[in-house]
């Protein structure tokens, strides 16, 4: 029985070692890491002039979000639908989500949603805008489905849409900062 | 295991496990893997 309390202290210290670790760590960094939020991003050409056609982002699997109050980064999935993009938050009900997914939080909350978008090594000034009106969604919930949830079955688009509906999931545009 | 032997190796194993996540960027992504799996299959 000891020897069994010692092996979880001792795995519950390296858990907590990992934590503080990874999170110094990135804290400052130019970007986040795979899970653990970065710092501002700065690298990176910064886009000028008209929007790109962002079906381009039905090729990239991740991109870089930064957000301004407090400054920090995360790796986040991308979905463009109507010539528009949108990242999306989950697990936002769960105890974990609220701890994992804080920046939502703290994006809904704040007065300003600036942004910061950084994909294949372009920054984009844009605003977080919250998405909830169902023909907005019922697109990037059938996109989300096609890129990271093995196709676009009516069972997959419906789950999506139901997670959202139920505010187990948050979506938002990443809309221009003019608009 | 008495208390100092186990102390001992908390101590090393906390150090080395720092060090490899600071300096072995193979190491710090296969954690992160782990912790992020960990995450999205108990985060509903």
């Amino acid at each position: 029985m000891k020897l069994f309390l010692q092996i979880v202290g001792l795995g519950a210290l390296l858990l907590c070692v990992t934590l503080v670790t990874l999170s110094i760590k990135h804290r400052g960094a130019d970007g986040p890491s795979l899970l653990f939020p970065g710092g501002k991003l700065v690298s990176g050409e910064l886009h000028a002039g008209a929007d790109p056609d962002w079906s381009f982002t039905d090729q990239v699997g991740t991109i870089e979000l930064e957000t301004s109050d407090p400054v920090s980064s995360r790796r986040i999935f991308v979905m463009e639908s109507d010539g528009k993009i949108y990242v999306g938050s989950a697990y936002m009900r769960s105890m974990l989500g609220r701890l994992w997914k804080d920046w939502a939080f703290d994006v809904e909350e704040a007065s300003a949603h600036n942004a910061v978008a950084r994909i294949e090594g372009v920054r984009y000034e844009r605003r977080l805008v919250r998405v909830t009106d169902p023909k907005v969604v019922v697109g990037v919930a059938r996109k989300s489905a096609m890129k990271y949830a093995g196709g676009e079955t009516p069972e997959a688009v419906a789950q999506v849409m139901k997670q959202v509906a139920d505010g187990d999931s948050w979506l938002f545009e990443l809309a221009p900062r003019s608009k | 295991m008495s208390t100092s032997s186990y102390l001992k190796v908390c101590g090393g194993s906390a150090a080395v496990w720092a060090l490899g996540l600071l300096f072995v960027p193979p190491f710090s992504q296969a954690v992160e893997t782990l912790l992020l799996v960990f995450l999205s299959t108990n985060a509903q």
